[in-house]
């Protein structure tokens, strides 16, 4: 908390929370910009319904508004993080799949990872700012997912691109909601109550 | 003998080792090298190379560093910078590297001086690069959801080398690919740009001498946008007159970038645009409503936005796109003024009532008529008259009064608000004071004193002075709180007449006016100057103004400059208002020339020289000398006159001495010969053939000024010669001649007429005659020596019977000529003198020439019975002096008739004063 009552650690928070929270506003944009492209260039569906796909982790939680600072940041950055490989295999999947004939969905999909890349940064540095040591990410990360077929990938990457969706707006509540001065706690509401 | 074979055995052996391929798979074994090995090198650094000779050519060429020679390109080094290291090596030092050149190489001078290369080495020399300055940034947007980042740089000085430079940015856990630039070194474009990530960026500049890197940027992208302008503008009519909607895309969406914005917009016929208050734009937005417009106007807008916090770049101006205002009701009534043309009858008057249309601005539409009221303010009974007019005039025809006018323009919408002028009857308010123009960076002010009372608003007139044309009047209306106003349309170099009227509430101030120039140059012509009149000594030069077109200006003054050919010039200057002007003091008889100059403000032009040349006299020299002259020859002629008139006396007694009448001799009654014929007939006795062509009778007309010509004068001289051969021998016969002096008398006798001195002594002589020009004389008259005295009883009476015979006229001629005898005798010959020169109006000369000459050859009959020759002369003078009139006059004295005179040839008493002929 020694960090947190600074000033300029409560000025580094704030411009943190501020461009994640228009990131977040971005990313949300250009995954549903993306989510128009994809479905089109994977011929699906736009109103297809994906069950949920593992390992994506689901932006909906009870009781969202109990939730104390840093549990935010935490759930966003392991979300961030497995958004991050997921994309990243998409990524590798739509190259082996297409080569470089749609470099467009390519250079958006690249996009889109450096901006799940970018939040998770700004998370790792609010929770520095808390003084909280950022959680490592786990050794070789996720397990690979077994080997899918293509229709499987394409609903999987839907799938991705949805949830990474409903996260960016997510995220932006969370990062809003730390954002709020706390007469009573100043600079950071919410992160006393974390564990 | 064996060195010599030694030295060829020696150079053969250096050419095989380096053209032979040596043992690593080369071409050539040298046979030695240079270290470094093709060094880059720093500019203005020191160098020292090295040169390295292989063992087997010492032992086999017998060469040593000590025969190594340095070159650099084809210069060899100067010894002071070469080193022996050792038997094999020398080294060769450069203090500036900027003194070298590639290549350079290493020789050995063998024996026999023969130079030869062992190796040689490539320089580079250049700079080690410099920190890249300077960097800085921009992201422009591309499309919807491309954005470009470019960044530049300095680079620094040249370095001569090839120098790399690379655009290198990354995240805090994320290095990005490096941005290298293609074909300059200044600039590179990242295109995979993400907002919201502070990211550092920096330069990198590396080449063979060294590296360096810039400052780092850190920024996020995101703040250094520059977006696309927004795009599908669009204008629509708003409810009001007033008022123009604009619409827009933006091509940023919210969740990226919040936008601010500047509207600027501006009449479509205006260049100077008007900007929308930045406050009122500062929020995202896509439409906007401007306010404040004309009504009916047409109007270009244009938008741009940038990142709401002001940060990044404005994005480019939009496309421009227009829009139209709906009409309102005309704002202000149209200015209104007159003008009154009384020259019909003053009772009646033309009114022109002019108006200048509305501006567009003022008109806030399409005005579509005028209404014109006119209420006649001096009776209040009169009916308000109204026309609808659609032009900007109208003419009325007004008895004499006071008259308030209204005009209403109407468009579409609605009325103007009404513009009143008052018509007084009389312009008797006060008018402005010190009226004045400035003409003031190109336009032409005019400005004035205010008077004391309220002045609702001034009236300007002008109009460009023309000599060709009328006054054309433009006007325009100022403000009663207005003192100066500038005047449209104005050109330089013209004259303008400007009026300014006051109107007041209740009246008019009559108009002052003044003249002016917005520019003045000099005049396009100078003034033709001539002479009106030439003196002596002076002259009176004229020219005329010169037109208003070729003043160009005010004229200051006019200058005249005359000279003579020789001398120098002198300067007049004359009043402008002159055209008139009177050189003095000139040289007279001298030719000057003239010229003359019209100055304005701004300079002069001279007109054509003229030349003229003064007089020799002046006015009244000539009369001054020549009246003197005439007044004193006249005065000495009346002096002579008055001389011989006093002295007449005198003059007679010397010129003419008393001649005794021989009629009055005892011896006139003595007759020695009887007349050798009796000739009644009246015809041949007046003109017996050949008795009087010995006599010259000449008639002289008084005006008849010609006939005194020489030729006439040629028988006088003759006649004068004869006189005076006949000097000494005459007597005086008849003595009538008053020319005839008692010694010098000319006879002219008559056949048979005697002279007798009454001289105790009576000398006859003989008289020939000369005849009248050619005419030959037949008489010749003998003058007798003889001292006997005449009888009167020798006289015949047949003579005078004869006579008696003779025409009235004859007679009268005679009796005349006897008077005159009588009266010459009695009289002064001054006095005949006198009256012959007054018959000759005057002309002395003329009377000698009566004497001497006759211009008519008209014999003229003398009574050769009675008639002496002293007679016939003095009826020829006579007869000139009375003119061609001969006026019959009865000699009273003269007793006996012509028939009762003794018809004998006996010498007689003539008492006529003749004398007969012996």
């Amino acid at each position: 908390m020694a960090a947190a009552d600074s000033p300029s650690a409560a000025l580094r928070r704030r411009d943190l929370c501020s461009r994640g929270i228009r990131l977040a506003g971005k990313m949300r944009a250009d995954v549903v910009d993306l989510l128009d492209a994809y479905v089109e260039q994977q011929g699906l569906d736009a109103s297809a319904s994906v069950a949920a796909v593992e390992g994506v982790p689901l932006a909906a939680v009870e009781r969202w508004d109990e939730q104390t600072g840093t549990q935010r940041l935490l759930e966003n950055l392991a979300a961030y993080r497995a958004f991050r490989a997921l994309l990243a295999q998409m990524l590798e999947e739509q190259r082996e799949q297409l080569g470089e004939a749609d470099a467009g969905l390519g250079r958006a999909l690249a996009a889109v990872l450096l901006q799940v890349s970018a939040f998770a940064y700004h998370l790792e540095e609010l929770l520095r700012l808390e003084s909280r040591g950022v959680p490592g990410e786990e050794g070789d990360g996720p397990p690979p997912p077994p080997r899918l077929s293509l229709f499987e990938q394409k609903l999987r990457g839907l799938g991705v691109l949805r949830e990474l969706a409903q996260w960016a707006v997510r995220s932006a509540r969370d990062l809003r909601q730390l954002a709020k001065p706390s007469p009573a706690t100043g600079a950071a509401p919410g992160l006393a109550e974390s564990p | 003998m064996f060195s010599r074979w030694n030295w060829v055995a020696c150079g053969f052996y250096l050419v095989l080792n380096i053209c032979s391929p040596d043992a690593s798979g080369g071409l050539v074994q040298s046979c030695g090298h240079i270290i470094p090995e093709s060094p880059v090198l720093a500019l203005g650094s020191n160098f020292t190379a090295l040169c390295i000779l292989n063992e087997s050519c010492l032992d086999f060429g017998n060469i040593y560093a000590s025969q190594i020679i340095w070159k650099i390109k084809n210069r060899v080094v100067p010894k002071e910078q070469y080193r022996e290291i050792n038997r094999t090596v020398s080294s060769v030092t450069f203090n500036d590297t900027s003194a070298l050149a590639t290549p350079l190489t290493c020789n050995i001078l063998a024996d026999g001086q023969i130079e030869q290369n062992i190796y040689g080495i490539t320089v580079t020399v250049g700079l080690a690069p410099e920190k890249p300055k300077n960097l800085s940034c921009i992201v422009h947007q591309m499309s919807r959801f491309t954005y470009v980042m470019t960044c530049t740089w300095n680079p620094g000085r040249h370095t001569f080398l090839d120098t790399q430079f690379r655009l290198r940015y990354r995240w805090p856990e994320e290095i990005f690919p490096d941005c290298i630039p293609k074909d300059v070194n200044n600039s590179c474009t990242i295109t995979d740009i993400q907002f919201f990530v502070n990211t550092e960026i920096w330069v990198e500049a590396a080449n063979a001498l060294g590296k360096a890197e810039s400052d780092p940027l850190v920024v996020d992208p995101i703040n250094i946008v520059k977006p696309l302008s927004p795009q599908n503008v669009s204008v629509s009519s708003g409810l009001l007159p007033t008022i123009l909607k604009l619409s827009w895309e933006n091509w940023i969406s919210n969740a990226v970038m919040t936008l601010k914005f500047n509207i600027r917009y501006r009449i479509v016929d205006d260049t100077d645009w008007m900007e929308v208050p930045s406050d009122d734009t500062a929020s995202p937005r896509t439409s906007f409503s401007v306010q404040g417009l004309r009504p009916y106007t047409e109007y270009v807008f244009s938008i741009r936005c940038m990142k709401e916090d002001g940060m990044g770049y404005w994005s480019d101006w939009s496309e421009e796109k227009t829009g139209f205002t709906t009409e309102d009701q005309p704002s202000k009534g149209p200015p209104l003024w007159r003008i009154i043309d009384k020259s019909h009858s003053p009772a009646c008057w033309t009114v022109h009532l002019i108006w200048k249309a509305l501006k567009p601005f003022e008109a806030n539409g399409v005005i579509l008529q005028y209404e014109v009221t006119v209420r006649d303010k001096s009776s209040l009974s009169s009916p308000v008259k109204k026309y609808n007019v659609t032009s900007t005039n109208h003419t009325l025809e007004l008895p004499e009064g006071t008259y308030e006018v209204t005009l209403i323009a109407r468009n579409s919408v609605g009325a103007s608000p009404p513009s009143v002028l008052l018509i007084p009857a009389s312009n008797s308010k006060a008018p402005v004071k010190n009226l004045r123009t400035l003409p003031k960076h190109d336009k032409l002010w005019v400005g004035w004193t205010a008077p004391n009372s309220n002045v609702l608003k001034y009236v300007i007139e002008w109009c460009l002075v023309s000599s060709s044309s009328d006054c054309i009047i433009e006007w325009q209306i100022a403000l009663g709180d207005v003192q100066e106003v500038e005047l449209k349309g104005i050109k330089p170099f013209k004259c303008y007449l400007i009026t300014v009227y006051p109107l007041y509430a209740d009246g008019q101030g009559s108009g002052q006016s003044v003249k002016a120039y917005l520019k003045q140059d000099r005049p396009s012509k100078g003034p033709t100057v001539q002479t009106k009149k030439v003196g002596k000594a002076e002259a009176v030069l004229t020219w005329n103004h010169l037109t208003v077109e070729e003043q160009n200006g005010f004229i200051r003054n006019y200058t005249i400059l005359y000279k003579t050919i020789d001398g120098n010039e002198t300067v007049v200057t004359v009043d402008p208002s002159k055209t008139e002007y009177t050189l003095s003091s000139l040289t007279s008889d001298t030719l000057y020339t003239v010229r003359m100059m019209a100055s304005t403000d701004n300079g002069s032009r001279t007109g054509p020289d003229f030349t003229f040349t003064t007089q020799k006299f002046g006015k009244g020299e000539i009369e001054a000398i020549v009246v003197p002259v005439c007044l004193a020859f006249l005065l000495i002629v009346l002096l002579g006159v008055l001389f011989c008139f006093n002295k007449r006396d005198l003059i007679k007694k010397h010129i003419w001495p008393i001649v005794p009448d021989p009629s009055k001799s005892n011896i006139a009654q003595w007759s020695p010969q009887v007349p050798a014929k009796h000739n009644f007939n009246a015809k041949d006795q007046m003109y017996p053939e050949g008795s009087f062509t010995d006599v010259s009778v000449v008639e002289i007309e008084a005006d008849d000024k010609k006939s005194f010509s020489e030729q006439d004068l040629k028988p006088f001289d003759l006649l004068k010669k004869e006189k005076s051969t006949s000097e000494g021998h005459s007597s005086g016969i008849g003595g009538s001649s008053c020319m005839s002096s008692p010694r010098q008398s000319v006879s002219d006798s008559d056949e048979g007429e005697t002279t007798q001195n009454t001289s105790s002594t009576v000398q006859y002589s003989t008289v020939v005659l000369n005849g009248y020009r050619d005419q030959t004389p037949a008489q010749v008259f003998s003058r007798s020596e003889s001292t006997q005295p005449l009888l009167d009883s020798e006289e015949r009476p047949e003579d005078h019977a004869g006579g008696a015979d003779s025409p009235a006229q004859r007679q009268q001629y005679f009796r005349q000529n006897g008077g005159q005898d009588e009266i010459n005798t009695d009289r002064p010959c001054f006095e005949r003198t006198k009256q012959i020169t007054h018959a000759s109006e005057g002309d002395l000369v003329g009377f000698v020439q009566l004497q001497i000459s006759g211009q008519s050859s008209q014999p003229l009959g003398l009574g050769m019975e009675k008639n002496t020759q002293e007679a016939a002369l003095s009826n020829v003078l006579q007869t000139y002096t009375e003119g061609q009139t001969v006026r019959p006059e009865t000699v009273e004295e003269n007793p006996l008739s012509v028939d009762e005179m003794p018809k004998s040839y006996l010498p007689q008493t003539v008492r006529q004063g003749g004398y007969m002929p012996q």
